[in-house]
Order: structure tokens, then sequence, then C-alpha cells
């Protein structure tokens, strides 16, 4: 909390009551003659057409999934197909007032949404953008496939939408996300369809970085998060929407950039999730609507919505739509809806009576519109039957080119591997995601940080090769500092966040500097959420942003697991490379702060494909290592460690550089040279092997090899491999514990690849196996320098003269393996 | 943790090695170091160290047991561990394995080139096992200093530091390819490795070491013991054997009723033997500084030529046998060794030996007396000779006698004599047998 806001213990103190106003529940209750003055005949036509277009569009899945066959096409689609039958009306509703700047963001039930938002941007675009859009994606492919000449524009537009999205469900290359997304992730951004989330919830924090990115950089359209109401059980949406309402938006941020987020929660409330019913079993606030009251005073403007009725939820749409123009968002909706087919059509539909999935079909949403323009005289009953029999042939030519190999091939991994293998990164080199001028506060010399550090030495040694003092040194924090606030200056869409990163100057006084040089909307303090920052981070950068996020601990990385390893990870090869996903995610290692205060964790990180991960111990190589990780279009897991973040540059003599400089991924360094072993680190543990070295060079006349690894992902093995080429001998360390260390995978690269050359099994040393214990206890449980030589005497070469301190034996490791300790 | 000691596969063609003695016996401790056992292969003895301390909680096989290599030999582990898991198959009956002759050795444990025969036991780094190959370093020679006992680069760099190498045409005899990656050699070249290369034990060197077994470290100490300490020479002369090859003839065609078709022209020697030694008992004698002990009766010492060597066993009481009884116990005792089932005790208390090369050719020859023993006889190879009788040149049968006798207990005349009666007691068997 900055200095300017006073926390007044008298106003605290004060007693009172919390007011809360009432929240509509289904208030609309227009007629169709009423609406008639908004709507022409067409308007209610084409909503009843997408509607139809919808239900279609699923019924043929249900038939495919159950029979294999539909409307005389016959085939086999064994992934998954979640329907939303019934629940047309919300998605159409929704999507009717909606256009290209307006995002959505959905779940794994989310077919709907996709198509009615698609529909409507059709329908809104003109022919010449249409076509240029449908022309340049994927230069044209999908296009190709559905080209004819006797459509208009628009109708080849919806043949392409129909197609597009089939054609991912069924994991084709001409999908939208060449079938590598599927019928849980398809989406379209050029329509403003974004991501769709297997993940039950997993939209929700990542709608949020949408939002952000939209106000951060003053972009039109409104963004909406689709979940279910399931997804209201789901920590990371709770953090999500307590985030969405931070009080700094309205207090904090300068004028241009204050006020709420354009962010609709809208939560599509079928009252079940997958077998689960949300109402009277596993929720207690019996609607959604209930728990905007819970997040902000404004209650999220939350409304329950009859989502069985499309023009109520248009409706609503409008109205909400003005509160966000005016910067009252978010909002919270809850449409009501329920789904007639099963959570996936191997639903047995155990948990309801077949009386109630019946009572809802009298309500079908269909039905009962077609019914009401009936009888207002709008229209006949040929005339939608004409709309179903042309839906009908419309889903029956999408799908029959969809199920054809000859136009809808999948990918042929085994004739071209590298089809995947080029997705996992976009390996790009971006220095700023948009060119326009950058928000700052000051000229960057007048940083007092920078004055600060202009004073400091920056190679650790003076001419006498004495250490200069902490004070005097240029630190490895500084390093880092260096590159983020170069960065700041030169790309505009950059923010970083997270906690206590403003006015604190970060935890570990990295950003010490930052508060005064950069505005708040570019440099903000989050709540103690780290799936809603991270979360939010991968939406920010998917619409184009680039976001320096920062875990204080790694031991909170688990607090952000589904945000780290299937959203950050995943979204650029999920989305065949049209996301690009420019985050660093700062995770510090910690030390003295007991067991969930002391964990490395990267070997979680490297276990994820689709994770760049570095771990620099020098300031040379944090600089470096951060600038290229900036200028960078990959998610970066980016390691530093608490114990090293004073450490003066020791090995680059020249010292670390006042410019910009890049050091690229996966080369590994060598910090001293020597012949006889060699000793690989990642992490601080650098510096207790160069302890080790010391000894063994010194006591034992062993000439030790020392090399940091500085990144686990990528690693180029070259230089490690010359080294046991020549040492014949390798130990390898880090602070991570050692059972499932990243570490036993190099090694075991090690022993493949150098195995003529080795006069000794390649060697692991972690930490224990335990608990971190508390700090007087560090050198018993992370590696130490003897650990090493101990290592190197009972395993590789015993060592006349020497006596080990600890019990490296084989016997000794096999009885720990077999206690698990 | 309980851990098996194994008998060593020791050089390529070896299948099962005796134990010749146990150093440590069960319930003794053992420390990583300390000598188990010595044992014997038909070319060498080795000495099997503990690797592993603790208590020897289990022998599976005794002294002279014949253990087929690569089975479980004993058990060092914690007083009180089970051991049962390690004890091999048909360990009672170890006894019962037999010697295969050389040409039916089982597919060569060949490893590659330079460590043929290092062995497979050998471990060995493959840095080191490189560097080996590269500088022609004799794995032979190498002290494993590794964890383990691995050998590893520094044990190489010894070796050659020392110039331990050999050349590489040496080394090339018995090169296996590799068909590996990286041309590796798997165990699938050495599978199929042509017999030719492998049959010869190529270790590099132009010679091969073989390490004195027990028996030939005892028979070394005896032989030169006793040249070294008598004096010793010996008498050559030759017998009409006539009257003793048609005896054979007759015992032949004919003995079989009395258990006497078996009986070899040797045995009827070893009865005059007894029979002459009765009538000399300053040759049935054990000599010693002070004096001379005079036996009552003849326990001839009968040489031996086993797979081990040279051994003597002996046929106590022989002037109270008669000549079946002799044949018999002949056979008997000498089986004994030839088995290695030979007691000590029958290997010693002998107060004659003879010897006898004649069945290989040799013409004569000079035994080596077994002391205390004052004399041996060797019996050597007949030869037809020719002589004149009434004028006319006949042929005859001439088997070949040497005496060897100490000077300092015996003169050469009554050895003369001695001998002149052993000739007439063979050329006229007949009377002796009824003697």
């Amino acid at each position: 909390m900055p200095k300017s806001q006073f926390l007044d213990p008298k106003e605290c103190r004060k007693s009172g009551m919390i007011h809360f106003e009432d929240i509509p529940v289904n208030q609309y209750n227009k007629t169709i003659e009423e609406e008639s003055k908004i709507y022409t005949k067409a308007d209610f036509m084409r909503i009843y057409r997408d509607m139809a277009i919808i239900r279609e569009f699923e019924t043929m899945l249900y038939s495919i999934k159950t029979t294999s066959s539909y409307n005389g096409v016959d085939y086999n689609n064994p992934g998954p197909a979640h329907l939303s039958t019934g629940q047309e009306a919300s998605a159409v509703g929704q999507a009717y007032i909606l256009d290209k700047d307006d995002f959505i963001f959905g779940s794994h039930r989310s077919h709907g949404e996709i198509l009615a938002k698609g529909l409507s941007c059709i329908e809104k675009l003109d022919d010449k953008e249409l076509y240029t859009i449908m022309e340049e994606f994927f230069d044209g492919a999908i296009l190709k496939v559905i080209e004819d000449e006797k459509l208009s524009v628009k109708e080849l537009a919806i043949e392409f939408l129909i197609y597009g999205a089939l054609a991912e469900i069924f994991a084709r290359t001409t999908g939208f996300n060449r079938g590598l997304g599927g019928s849980m992730h398809a989406f379209f951004t050029p329509f403003g369809i974004y991501p769709n989330n297997a993940i039950v919830g997993g939209s929700g924090t990542i709608a949020l970085g949408a939002a952000l990115y939209k106000k951060v950089n003053e972009k039109k359209g409104l963004v909406i998060c689709n979940i279910g109401d399931a997804s209201l059980g789901c920590g990371p949406v709770w953090e999500a929407m307590n985030m969405s309402v931070m009080d700094q938006f309205h207090q904090l941020w300068d004028e241009a950039h204050s006020g709420g987020l354009p962010l609709i929660f809208n939560i599509f409330d079928n009252m079940y999730g997958m077998g689960g019913q949300t109402i009277g079993e596993t929720m207690g606030y019996n609607m959604p609507a209930r728990i905007g009251a819970g997040i902000a005073p404004n209650q999220m403007h939350a409304e329950r919505v009859d989502g069985y009725n499309p023009l109520a939820v248009i409706d609503a749409m409008r109205r909400k739509k003005e509160l966000i123009d005016k910067k009252e968002g978010p909002v919270l909706l809850d449409v009501l809806t329920y789904r007639v087919t099963g959570h996936s059509p191997s639903d047995a539909s155990s948990y309801r009576t077949p009386e109630e999935i019946e009572a809802w079909v009298n309500e079908d949403v269909l039905k009962s519109f077609s019914a009401k323009l009936i009888d207002a005289k709008i229209a006949t009953k040929e005339e939608f039957d004409a709309i179903h029999a042309d839906v009908t042939a419309l889903i029956t030519r999408a799908c029959k080119l969809a199920v054809d190999e000859s136009v809808s091939p999948r990918m042929d991994l085994k004739a071209n591997p590298k089809m995947l293998e080029d997705l996992m990164f976009s390996n790009g080199k971006i220095a700023k995601m948009e060119d326009r001028a950058c928000d700052v506060l000051m000229p960057k010399e007048e940083n007092p940080r920078v004055k600060q550090i202009a004073k400091k030495e920056r190679y650790a040694f003076d001419a006498n090769g004495k250490p200069v003092s902490k004070n005097k040194v240029y630190q490895l924090r500084d390093g880092i500092f260096e590159a983020i606030l170069d960065k700041f200056y030169e790309d505009p869409t950059l923010v970083a966040y997270g906690e206590d990163n403003r006015d604190w100057g970060g935890a570990f006084a990295v950003y010490r500097g930052l508060t005064e040089a950069i505005p708040y909307h570019r440099f903000f303090n989050s709540p103690i959420s780290e799936a809603a920052i991270v979360g939010s981070a991968v939406g920010y950068a998917m619409c184009g942003g680039r976001a320096i996020v920062e875990l204080m601990y790694c031991d909170f990385l688990g607090r952000a697991g589904d945000e780290v390893f299937n959203q950050l990870a995943k979204w650029q090869s999920m989305s065949a490379g049209i996301l690009k996903m420019p985050v660093v995610l700062r995770i510090s290692v910690g030390s003295k702060y007991g067991a969930q205060h002391s964990q490395d964790w990267s070997s979680m990180i490297a276990h994820i494909p689709g994770l760049k991960c570095v771990f620099p111990t020098t300031p040379y190589d944090a600089k470096g290592l951060m600038n290229t990780a900036l200028n960078g279009t990959d998610p970066v897991i980016f390691f530093e460690s608490q114990r090293i973040y004073d450490v003066g540059e020791q090995f680059v003599k020249e010292g670390v550089p006042e410019g910009s400089y890049e050091i690229p991924f996966g080369e590994p360094d060598v910090k001293k040279v020597g012949t006889d072993v060699t000793i690989l680190t990642i992490g601080a543990t650098l510096y207790r092997a160069l302890d080790a070295a010391k000894i063994l060079e010194e006591k034992y006349g062993i000439s030790a090899e020392v090399i940091d690894a500085r990144s686990i992902v990528p690693f180029n093995y070259d230089k490690v491999i010359e080294s046991v080429k020549k040492t014949g001998r390798i130990v390898l360390a880090s602070d991570a514990c050692a059972r499932g260390s990243i570490l036993n995978d190099i090694a075991q690269n090690i022993s493949e690849v150098c195995f003529d050359d080795l006069d000794a099994p390649v060697c692991v040393v972690g930490a224990r196996n335990w608990i971190t214990p508390c700090y007087e206890l560090d050198a018993d449980f992370f590696p130490q320098a003897d650990w090493i030589i101990d290592t190197i005497h009972e395993k590789i070469m015993p060592i006349p003269g020497y006596t080990p301190n600890g019990n490296f034996t084989d016997g000794e490791k096999l009885r720990r393996a077999k206690l698990g300790v | 943790m309980a851990t098996p000691v194994i008998m060593p596969r020791q050089g390529q063609s070896v299948e099962s090695c005796i134990i010749a003695e146990w150093n440590k016996k069960k319930g003794d401790k053992v420390e990583i170091g300390d000598v188990l056992f010595s044992y014997e292969t038909d070319k060498a003895s080795f000495e099997e160290t503990a690797k592993v301390g603790g208590t020897l909680l289990e022998i599976f096989f005794e002294e002279g047991d014949d253990v087929p290599c690569l089975l479980n030999v004993c058990v060092i582990g914690d007083e009180g561990e089970d051991v049962s898991a390690f004890r091999p198959e048909g360990a009672e009956a170890a006894e019962a394995v037999e010697e295969k002759p050389a040409e039916t050795v089982a597919a060569p444990v060949v490893t590659a080139t330079v460590t043929a025969t290092a062995g497979s036991e050998m471990k060995i780094s493959p840095r080191a096992k490189n560097l080996a190959e590269r500088s022609c370093a004799n794995l032979n020679l190498v002290e494993a200093t590794g964890p383990n006992g691995r050998v590893i680069e520094r044990d190489i760099e010894k070796l050659i530091a020392e110039g331990k190498c050999t050349t590489y045409a040496a080394q090339g005899a018995d090169a296996v390819s590799g068909t590996g990656i990286g041309g590796r050699v798997s165990t699938a070249d050495l599978a199929s490795a042509p017999a030719a290369v492998v049959a010869p034990v190529d270790n590099g060197l132009d010679y091969e070491e073989v390490k004195h077994s027990n028996i030939r470290k005892v028979i070394a100490k005896s032989m030169h013991n006793s040249l070294s300490n008598m004096a010793q020479l010996t008498f050559n002369t030759t017998f009409d054997a006539t009257a003793i090859l048609n005896y054979r003839k007759l015992l032949k065609a004919q003995g079989e009723a009395y258990g006497m078709d078996k009986v070899t022209i040797n045995d009827m020697i070893l009865f005059a033997v007894s029979r002459v030694l009765m009538n000399n008992p300053e040759f049935n004698a054990h000599y010693y500084d002070d004096k001379m002990l005079l036996f009552k009766n003849v326990h001839l010492g009968v040489a031996t030529d086993t797979e081990r060597g040279l051994m003597v066993p002996t046929i106590f009481n022989a002037n109270k046998m008669s000549l079946k009884e002799i044949s018999n116990q002949a056979k008997s005792v000498c089986g004994m060794c030839r088995n290695g089932a030979c007691s000590p005790d029958l290997l010693k208390g002998g107060t004659f030996t003879v010897s006898n090369l004649g069945s290989m050719g040799v013409e004569s020859f000079t035994p080596i007396i077994n002391p205390p023993q004052v004399a041996i006889l060797g019996v050597c190879a007949t030869t037809t000779r020719v002589r004149e009788v009434n004028g006319e040149i006949k042929t005859y049968p001439a088997m070949g006698l040497s005496l060897t006798f100490d000077h300092r207990a015996l003169d050469g005349a009554p050895v003369a004599r001695f001998l002149k009666e052993l000739v007439v007691a063979l050329e006229n068997f007949s009377m002796v047998l009824g003697a």
C-alpha cells in the first residue's frame, strides 16, 4: 500500500453496516411487440438462424459420437465433444452485440459461443475485411477447402466458420488451430474468439489478463470470461474476480488509465458441474449472481438473466456493455441455462431424472422463440422450416469436408515430426510488441537507482585482486534491474506486477527504483494470488503484450500450478503458433526460511514441454539472460536465488557492460577451467562447487572444471561433452532435492553420449529428500563443497589421503531409496 | 546385507576350480582384503580375498572340492542373516563335477582385445579401457584403485608410465571387430567371434604366466631338497624281460579266473622289488644324519603322474602282499591320486620308491630320491637287444632299470649287487613268485 493512502484508525474502527443492493433475477419481461421497435424481422430471423446452426452443429456431433454417422456421412470421432445443446440462446444472446474487438474466452463446452461470436462478427464485418481474414489465415488453407464462387462473402464466411471449427474438433490441419487444440480449445482470434479452456475455470485468470491488456494499452472492446457455474468452486476464478476489482484501478492509476476493467465474468449457469449439481448439492450460493455482492461494493453489477430467452440475454449485454464503457466494470452476469445433452456423449445422466430433462426440453429455446415470432405474426412456420433445411445442408457440407482426408488431412508427424516440434516455441525476437511511446515517469538517467548503480564497481575485484565490498559492488539484482528498466523504456506494452513489486521494490530489492520510473498501469502490486498473477500474464501476452510477473518464492509455484503448467506452457503450441507468449516469470528460490520457503523446483518446470527455463548465478549472466528473455516471444521461467542476489561479477573481468547485450539461452558457461573432473551446477550451488574445486586443487592436486548450466531448457550439451571428453569424470550438483532432479536427466544424457569417455559413473549431488530444515542446518541438507569431494572420492576416484565426511556410498543411496527419504 | 562370494572364472577356458585351502572357517570375522581361500585351476592357483567385511556365515564347499566357476562358494554378512538363498544348486554334489577336456570348453568369454585374460570379472571404466586399448597397456599387470575395485584411467596411466605395454601386433591376434554403435564390441560380436581366433589364450604376451599350484610348490621344494642335501647317483642296467612279458601274456590270456588279468608289468616289478628289498634292508630304509632306520616291512612308494603333478602314494606292507594284492592296491591308490581323492595319509610313509617311465619310451633316467628314503628305482622302456647265444645272434626284450641311491647311505658295490639280485629275480620271475 502506498504512503499516499492513510489507514485512519478512527475511520477503521467506526461502527456501521455493510449495505447490499438487490440483485435482479430474470427481470426481463418485454414482449416481442415491444422488442420489434429495436429488432427488424431480419434481426429476429438471424437470431433464430444462429441458434439453429449451433443446435444442428451439436446434434451432428452427438450423432457422430453416438452412431458414427450424420446425415449419410460416416465418421468415428474418438476425441471429446462436450455439447451445449439447450444453451444456444445464452450464446447467441451474448454474441449479438459483440464485434471482433470484443474478446471472448471460454470453457470445455464452448462450441456454441465460438459459432455465435463468429456469426455475429461475420454479420458486422464488411466483405473486404472478411475476405482478407479468410485469405490470410494460414495463407488461405481453410478458405481453399470451402471456396465456392456461387456463395457471397458472408455465406462463404459462415461455411468457413463452421468448417474451421469442425475440422479443429476432428483434429485436422485445416482446423482453426491445425487440429492441435481440438473440441475443448478451438478458437479463432480474427473474430475475437480467444482460447477456450479444458481446465474448469481456466479462463478466469486469462480473461483478467486480456482485460488488463485492453486497459493498459487503451485498446477497443471488452473481454468476456465465459465460465460455468461449477468453476466457481475453483480458487483461481476467485483470485481473478478479486484481482479484477482492485481499488488501485480507481484510486491509484493515472487519469488516462483509471477506472474499472472492461471485463464480464459471464457464468453460463447450467446448474451442473459434470454431474455434480451446483444448486442443492456442491455449492451454497444458490444463484451465482449472489457472489458479486461479496467481491466488490458495486456488487460487480451482478444480475441473473434468463438464458433461455435470447432477447433477455441481449438486453442484459447491452446494459452491461454500457457500464463497462463508463469504466464501471468488471461485471458479473449469471446466465441461467440448461444443457439437455449429457456432460459428454458417454454421460448416462445418472444424476438427473428424465422428467427434469423433459421439462427443459419443453421450454426449448428454439421452439419457444419461433412460437413467439409466429404468434406475433413476424414469421411463419415455413420460414423456420426453411432455415432448418439450410442449416442442415450447411452442417452436412462442413461435415463431409471435415472427415475427408484428401482435403482435411491430419498432421503427418511420422513424415514430418518437425511440424509439432517447430510449434513448441516461437523463438521470435521482438524488441517491442508495439511501436509507440512508452509511458514512463522520468528520464532513465534521473532514476535514483540508476544513479546509485553508476557508482558501483561492475567487477567483483579491485585492481589488486581484492574483493570490492558488498555495498560498492554491482550485484546480481542490479543486473536483473538494468535489463528490465531498459525494456520498460523500449517496449510500451511491458508490464510488471506481482506481490510487493511497487513501493517495496520487490521482496529482494530487484525492483528498487522502478516505482519512481514507471506509472501504476505498467508496474503494480497484485494481491497475493499466484494463480491470478501468472494466469493474467498469460492472457495479457496472448493478446499482444509483454509481461514480467513474479512468484516471490519458488515454493508458491504450486499455487500457480495450472497457470504455469497448463496455460503458460501450452498456448503457443495449442494455437499452432497463432498466439505468442512473451512472458517472463521470475521465480525466486529462497533460503533461510524453512521447508516452505527454500525449495528449488526448476526440475518441475523442466518437465513441462513448452517452457524455457534459465537460472543465472552471476550479474553478467543475469542481465544477459534477462535481456534475451525480454526480447523473445516465448514463456521464460527465470529462476533467481536469494543466496546470491548480492554477488558481484567474479568471472567477466571487464565487468558487467552498461549497455544491452544478450546471452543466448541453452549455453552453459565454463566458470573455471580444469582437466581432471568436471562439476556441472545449476543455480547457486555453483559457488560451493568452486569451493570444492579450490580444495581439490590445493589439497589434492586434482584440477576441476566447473561449468554453470545457466539454462535448463533449452540446453546445449556441446560444452559439457567437450569437458567430459577431456576429464572423463563429472559430478552434477544443485540445491534441488536429488530425487527427480533435472540433474538426473542431464546425467543420463551425458552417460549415453559420453559413455566411452567416462572413467566413472556420472554422479549427481542434490539436496536430501527431506523437508528443508532451519537455516542453521543448511549444511546437512543442501549440497556442500565436501559433498562434492566425497562423491568424487567414493564413486569416481578414491583420493589418496582424503577422508570423506558424509556417506555417499551405493549402499547408503539404496537404503535411503528403499525408505523413500 | 549378506554378500555371496563366487568362484571366480580365471581365464576363459576354466570351467571349475578346486578349493585348495580355506584360510577362514565358518563363523570367522573377515575384513576386506582378507584371504578367504586359495583355489587352483589346472594351471594355476589363486587366492580369493574378501571384497566386503563381516562374518563368514556359510561355506558351501570344502577343501578339495571342484567348484564350477561363478557358483557361490561362501557368504559373508552379519551374524544371523539367512544365507539359504545363496546356497548353490548341487553344492553337496560338487565333487561329481568332472573336469572336461580342453577341447570341449564352452563358448569362451572373451571381452574386448585387451581384457582377454583380465577376464570378465575385471571392472574397468570405459575410459580406462579405451586408454588401455590405445596405449596397449597390459591389463594383466594393472592395479585397480577405483571405487569397488574398478580399474580407472589413472591405473592405466600408471601402467603406461611404468612401460607395461605390449605391441599392437601382439594384441591383434584375437581382436574382435565390433559391430555396435561407434564400433563398440558388443556381446553379440563376442559370441560370433570365430573359434580359431578365440581358442588360444592370447594375453598379448609371448609367454603364459602360470602360478604354482600348491602341489607344485611341494614337489619343487621336495625335489630341490633331495638333490641339494643328498649324494645321489644312478646305476643303469637292463634285464631280459622275456619271463615277465610271457607271464604277463599268460595272465592276460588266462588270468581272469583268478582276477589276475589286469596285473601289469609294473605290478610285477613292484612285487619283485618288495621281495628283493626284504633281503636288503639297508635299501628299505630312511637315512638321517646320525642314523638309518631299517624298516621291517616294505612300504612301496609308487610315483604317479596326475593332472595336478607328480604324486607318490604308498603301498604299505607290500612285502606281505601277493602279486594280485599289490596290483589291486597299486590301482587303487594311483586311481585316487589321479582323481584328486587321495588321502594325505597315503602320500607319506614310503620306504622305497618305484618310478616307471617305461611306457613313455624313456630308456634311462635319473630318478630323484624321495627323502628320507635312500634309493629309488626307475623303470625304463623295453627295447629289443641282441646277444650271442651259442654262437648265434638272438634278440631279446631288454627292459631298463635306473637305480638312484644316496651314497651317504650306501656304497656302490652293494648297490650293484642289489641291482644284480633284482635283475635275477625279474629274469626268473617264477622263482620270486613262490617266495
